[in-house]
């Protein structure tokens, strides 16, 4: 079974890391030929001309040059052609005959080439000899220069824009009414409220402040017990009150799960590929944990995005450290794959642009991905500079799973972590097991390469003895034998995996591509960061990537943008709305800040205290800003109806997460632990088709015999379980954790996250959509979970509260955070009395039901909805 | 440019709510938090409610109807005497060319060439105008169409139902804008709306086929309509309270959109609770009706009764309908395969367009029949054609589209579009122009830059406009 454990090109750091590559991206050699530089010999020349480029024209031309057709992307009469290669990879690789593909092709190993007559002993022979030299190719090609439209001058004057200059410590403004301030924050705001003849609202209420503190910081709703507190001592010391309130709720690790699922946002978190063919991630999760714990841990923040771009690169001192860093860099793999894609070199360009695009929306604020194809239309950004990032990206390999299939043709492996933290779903598989499924898996693929041979010589016009579907049958359970077979090492014991990437060894330089098209590469572009975003250029040495360097970049104080993109994100989750309101477009074709002093003081303190967030977020909270009430005041919003200039708290609506996780809680049935691994894990490899999982890419398990049994098997999830596979839309009534634990699979949501506007997990969400729609009452007026948590929470009134009054005020005090007022507790008695139902019922006594039906009522209502 | 939506916070809207209606009885949602960034914002409409379009224009609404896996167009609508002549040749292909097995005819007065396996929707002829020029970029299924729905098979984008929908807003405040029928898996994004508002992704209806209409008000045909434990007296009162305690807020807090577009969207909810199992039911239907469509008989039972529930989304004001039919990709033994298809659909489509005419309907309907792409005219496994992206035939009927047209070929084997060429963005193009929309003109601002269905592309097919 070698052929399957191809560990040397993978093994990396002794035996910690083993990444096993069944089908292998192929990273193509694009570096510049060496020939450029060191001249060839005369002897090198004479052996080209005499005996390969002859039999390049003869033999391979017809079929493979830019004068003729370029079959399978390969072109064969340049350099360029030959090295870059196509769409399976690089035609040669300059002294290694295993990796180049024209060696094992004219051997007639996988592709026959030529096709139809193999070359003679002679001329195999000498193509070994060539390739060995290290493949000599005097032709010269002319490399296209695409030049650039934007000068060094638009680029000096591209460095004056206000975002592209590091934000320097502001004078705090004069005020008039120097009694309003709480903090530094307080100045900015009020000193443009009084430039524009505005008042701030009032102080919140003690239980409207709470309220939102609890849900901005924590996503969860306040206790009748914290209620209790805060009502007793909001008089005694406001602030002292607000203070202690923040700071437990700063310490509790809901504050992670609720700012890590911030992050996972704009991460694009999910756990499947998406697109078409749209394959689970089982380890996902492990980067969603990471993300929370960094929350919790208050992990730096320049920390916290230099292990997400170079983790695998940063210097450790143990190897719980390591294993952390290489998750973190699971942010560059967890984007949206097109797994159809057939071109191996498109697939790459559209991975590294992906992680291109997401590295600097979500970190820098700033689209470079705009200029692949083109020079920036509105930034400074020359197409280079884009060339110079992915080559950066370019050097890298990235690690995402799944299986090669029929359909799957860009298969990837995964990275083996170095400590043993396994996902708890896979088990030992014992030594028969492990040999039986080994040579099922030999003679299934087997059968799948006769198949294939019959195929081809069908297209000749035989006739066929089979179907597409048995193919398609055989290479689905080829897929989930390799998935069973990877799960473990050699003996069977699972292995411990991670979504991540790798650098390579040999960084080289990317190419500017005319129009961004693979096919017209234009002139080699030095790896760098986009010009006008930095003073210097780092120094990347020749053996690095510069990925590490572009990491510490990010990170550091020297950049204009992480530290006010971050602070803005902090203040748009808090307020509704970002002090720059495109959080994820810092650049020209941006808004710009509302108050750019107070966005630099927040960028200047958040770096000054650590980068910290937690610290970030309690200024913040403290504030008598962020204390004000919403309520509505005509004068004001006549002037600034779009609160622009913050005279008062927005109303904000909650987002899918909090009101289910506000449900739970209300109800006492949350479940408050963090569940190990995921659903998506615990189902294990599989296809996501129709708004369910299907285990081992979408074939029935029955047909692998050999003594295991695969999970997700029918009935094995519960209720929601269809005949086949695992329904998403009601896993969220199966399982009673937080919401940001649900299974997040491309395509397909639960019905509580759906409903609500969770965000779309194949693009980078700064600011999720707050709809309002039918089915949102539809959802509201009949869904199961609402119906039965209604019931519990009605159960929980009745035991804690004695009469129908209390227990009214008390279904208010706890989804409203409030006390009733007289005309809700009238309009709620009134519905009591006239709302009758049966006596008996399998749902509980007469009492029950009616109490259930008012706090369905009340949960459906726009005040538990909103935040104010 | 077109803005909508992000101007929730001014006092006209409140106003308008104020002065049209005495209920709730308006259709309008809204949203709190938006990117949109824009300057010039328009102030006074919900994102559902009807818009005008750019121009006059006779189609008001769209059924499409999606064939998937490619339909191979030289057996059913590119009539190529040539590729009889040549059957058997290679020539430059990949495999040997392949006549069609069917024979082919001139139907209508118009004439045109339509396959023999579409005996009842040829009696229909004078109503299709032909596009026979079709290509597209992806030549894999998933991809193209994703490319055919979106016009961009590499990003998320929003689908062209969800873009006609911004473009036009609703005419039935009972009912979503956009539904498509029966989607096939895995495709949802073909139905979503991207970046633009949630509102505007389709509504899926799944099964929509055999048996949905057995069952008034089948669950399975859109999650949470029907509650499992309340009665319809029962619920109205449970509305009027949350309606109570909404109201109170409303009149607490003054200005507040949100809670605004709660309580419309309660109200809209409870009366899809009631139009939507109603609209699904077909049992009310006449028996000659059902007959029309096929309905009843084994092969076109279920596009039938699909193309019957189209005709009565699009009689209730529905602005998008999208029925999915499966599975056209005929790598091999089309003989057996093609016929079947064709007499899935051929009764159900011709019922569709005969009683969309009668009802009077059919003048402001586009009816759009296509694949993701065409097929080789040169076999496949002895008996089987290939993908083709480079060539092959849609067609559209009603809604300001000449009757009995064709425009644009490929060459003359169908191999290749060479005159009249029309690009899946062309196509895009020319659909929105139908519905009075500018495709140029219909943007939507996401991420500091203005997106159009068509991307940078697209030309209208002026030619085949009625």
């Amino acid at each position: 079974m070698s052929t399957f454990w191809n560990k040397s090109s993978f093994l990396f750091f002794s035996t910690f890391i083993l990444a096993l590559n069944l089908v292998g991206i192929v990273v193509h050699g694009q570096d510049e030929p060496k020939a450029r530089k060191e001249k060839l010999t005369n002897e090198q020349t004479k052996f080209f001309e005499s005996k390969i480029r002859p039999v390049l024209i003869r033999e391979c031309y017809g079929c493979h040059s830019t004068k003729a057709k370029i079959k399978g992307g390969l072109w064969l009469d340049s350099r360029e052609g030959v090295v870059v290669g196509g769409d399976s990879g690089a035609a040669v690789v300059p002294g290694n005959l295993n990796e180049s593909l024209l060696w094992s092709a004219i051997n007639y190993e996988d592709f026959k080439m030529p096709p139809g007559k193999k070359l003679s002993h002679d001329i195999i022979s000498d193509f070994r000899q060539w390739i060995e030299m290290g493949a000599p190719d005097p032709r010269i090609e002319n490399v296209a220069k695409v030049n650039t439209t934007i000068t060094p001058n638009d680029i000096l004057r591209g460095k004056q824009f206000w975002s592209f200059k590091k934000p320097a410590a502001p004078i705090t403004p004069s005020i008039t009414n120097t009694h309003w301030p709480r903090s530094k924050i307080d100045h900015f705001i009020l000193s443009q409220l009084e430039q524009n003849k505005l008042t701030p609202n009032d102080d919140a209420s003690a239980t409207t402040l709470l309220r939102r503190l609890t849900f901005d910081l924590i996503g969860l709703p306040p206790t009748p017990e914290q209620i209790a507190w805060i009502e007793k001592n909001w008089n005694k010391d406001r602030e002292k009150a607000i203070t202690h309130i923040v700071d437990s709720l700063l310490s509790k690790p809901e504050f992670g799960e609720r700012w890590g699922r911030h992050w996972l946002d704009v991460a694009r978190y999910a756990e499947s590929t998406g697109k078409e063919l749209n394959l689970t991630f089982p380890n996902a999760w492990r980067y969603r944990d990471y993300v929370i714990d960094s929350f919790n841990e208050d992990k730096p923040y320049n920390r916290f995005v230099q292990e997400q771009l170079a983790g695998d690169l940063l210097p450790i001192k143990t190897e719980q450290q390591w294993a952390e860093n290489l998750i973190a860099t699971g942010f560059l793999a967890i984007g949206p794959k097109t797994l159809t894609e057939q071109n191996a070199r498109q697939f790459k360009h559209d991975l590294v642009d992906e992680q291109i695009d997401v590295a600097t929306r979500v970190m820098l604020g700033v689209s470079v991905a705009c200029a692949r194809c083109h020079d920036h239309k509105f930034d400074p950004i020359p197409q280079a500079d884009y060339y110079a990032m992915a080559g950066i990206f370019n050097n890298m390999t990235t690690h995402y799973g799944t299986v090669s299939t029929l359909q799957n043709r860009r298969s990837s492996n995964l990275v083996i972590l170095p400590i043993d933290d396994l996902n708890p779903f896979d088990e030992k598989v014992s030594p028969e097991e492990l040999a039986s499924l080994k040579s099922q898996l030999a003679q299934k693929a087997a059968e799948l390469n006769d198949y294939r041979k019959q195929r081809q010589s069908a297209r000749q016009g035989s006739d066929v003895k089979f179907s597409i579907a048995d193919i398609a049958r055989t290479s689905a359970l080829v897929g989930s034998l390799k998935n069973k077979i990877q799960s473990c090492d050699n003996q069977g014991n699972p292995l411990t995996y991670a979504m991540a990437v790798q650098s390579v060894d040999r960084p080289t330089n990317s190419r500017l591509l005319l129009r961004g098209e693979f096919d017209k590469p234009a002139q080699y572009v030095e790896r760098g960061l986009p010009q006008v975003l930095v003073t210097e250029q780092p120094n990347i040495t020749a053996t690095s990537s510069g990925r590490l360097e572009l990491a510490r970049w990010v990170g550091s104080e020297e950049n204009p943008l992480t530290a006010r993109v971050m602070v803005n994100r902090v203040w748009q989750h808090m307020f509704g709305r970002g002090i720059v309101q495109s959080t994820e477009n810092f650049g020209s074709t941006g808004q710009p800040p509302s108050h750019p002093e107070l966005l630099d003081h927040l960028a200047v303190e958040f770096m000054n205290n650590g980068w910290s967030v937690k610290k970030l977020v309690r200024e913040i909270a403290i504030s008598r800003t962020y204390c004000m009430d919403s309520s509505f005041k005509q004068t004001n919003f006549d002037v600034d109806p779009e609160n622009k200039l913050f005279w008062r708290m927005a109303p904000r609506r909650l987002d899918a997460e909090a009101l289910r996780d506000s449900i739970l809680a209300m109800s006492g049935d949350l479940d408050s632990n963090r569940p190990r691994a995921s659903r998506v894990a615990e189902f294990g490899p599989g296809t996501v088709r129709d708004g369910a999982l299907f285990s081992t890419l979408g074939t029935s398990n029955s047909k692998i015999s050999g003594g295991f049994s695969m999970r997700g098997r029918p009935g094995s999830m519960g209720s929601g379980a269809n005949p086949s596979g695992m329904t998403i839309a009601k896993i969220d009534q199966q399982m009673n954790y937080r919401s940001v634990y649900l299974p997040v699979v491309r395509q397909a949501l639960p019905r509580a996250l759906e409903v609500f506007d969770f965000a779309e997990s194949s693009m980078v969400v700064g600011v999720r959509e707050t709809s309002n729609t039918p089915d949102q009452g539809l959802y509201f007026l009949n869904n199961e979970f609402v119906l039965s948590q209604s019931d519990a929470i009605a159960r929980r009134i009745q035991q804690e509260k004695s009469s129908l009054t209390d227990q009214i005020k008390h279904a208010f005090l706890l989804v409203y955070g409030r006390r009733a007022t007289s005309n809700e507790l009238r309009a709620v008695e009134r519905f009591y009395r006239e709302f009758e139902v049966s006596r008996r019922s399998r749902l509980g006594r007469e009492s029950t039901q009616k109490l259930s039906a008012v706090c369905q009522a009340i949960l459906a209502s726009a005040e538990f909805r909103y935040l104010n | 440019m077109k803005e909508t939506n992000s101007a929730l916070w001014t006092p006209s809207r409140r106003n308008m709510l104020k002065t049209i209606s005495s209920g709730f009885g308006y259709l309008a949602f809204s949203s709190l938090a938006n990117l949109v960034t824009g300057q010039e914002q328009q102030l006074n409409s919900s994102p559902l409610a009807p818009q005008e379009p750019h121009f006059p224009a006779k189609a008001k609404r769209v059924i499409f109807l999606c064939m998937r896996g490619g339909p191979s167009h030289v057996d059913t609508f590119d009539y190529k005497p040539e590729l009889i002549k040549n059957h058997g040749k290679t020539g430059k292909f990949r495999g040997a060319l392949l006549k069609s097995p069917w024979n082919f005819s001139q139907r209508g007065e118009s004439g045109l060439w339509i396959s023999d396996l579409f005996p009842e929707l040829g009696k229909q002829a004078d109503e299709l105008c032909l596009l026979r020029g079709m290509h597209t970029d992806q030549p894999i299924h998933p991809r193209a169409m994703t490319q055919m729905h979106t016009g961009n098979a590499q990003f998320v984008r929003p689908s062209l139902g969800a873009w006609a929908l911004y473009g036009l807003g609703t005419e039935n405040d009972s009912m979503p804008g956009f539904i498509s029928i029966n989607p096939a898996p895995g495709t949802a994004q073909n139905h979503g709306s991207s970046f633009l508002p949630a509102i505007y992704q389709g509504t899926k209806l799944k099964n929509g086929g055999r048996g949905f209409s057995r069952r008034r008000g089948s669950s399975e045909t859109i999650p949470d309509i029907k509650n499992p434990r309340f009665s319809k007296t029962q619920q109205k009162q449970q509305i009027d309270l949350i309606q109570k305690l909404n109201n109170e807020k409303l009149r607490r807090e003054k200005e507040q959109p949100g809670i605004e577009g709660v309580i419309e969207s309660y109200e809209l909810a409870f009366r899809m609770q009631t139009s939507m199992p109603e609209l699904v039911d077909l049992s009310g239907e006449a028996q000659e009706t059902l007959d029309l469509y096929g309905v009843g008989e084994r092969n076109s039972d279920q596009f039938g009764r699909q193309c019957l529930l189209a005709r009565r989304l699009s009689e209730s004001g529905v602005r998008f309908i999208e029925i999915t039919h499966s599975n056209w990709d005929t790598h091999f033994n089309m003989e057996d395969k093609i016929p079947e298809l064709c007499n899935q659909i051929d009764k159900p489509i011709a019922g569709l367009l005969t009683d969309l005419k009668r009802r009077g309907l059919l003048k402001d309907t586009l009816v759009v029949w296509a694949g993701e792409f065409g097929r080789t005219p040169y076999a496949q496994n002895g008996n089987g054609r290939d993908h083709n992206n480079k060539g092959y035939t849609t067609w559209m009927a009603g809604g300001g589209v000449k009757g009995g047209f064709s425009f644009g070929s490929t060459d003359e084997v169908g191999h290749e579009a060479v005159e009249g060429k029309c690009h899946i963005h062309d196509w895009h193009a020319t659909m929105l122009y139908l519905l009075g929309l500018n495709h140029e003109q219909l943007t939507y601002r996401y991420a500091g830059r203005d997106f159009r269905l068509t991307d940078v592309y697209g030309n209208v097919l002026k030619e085949i406009m009625a």
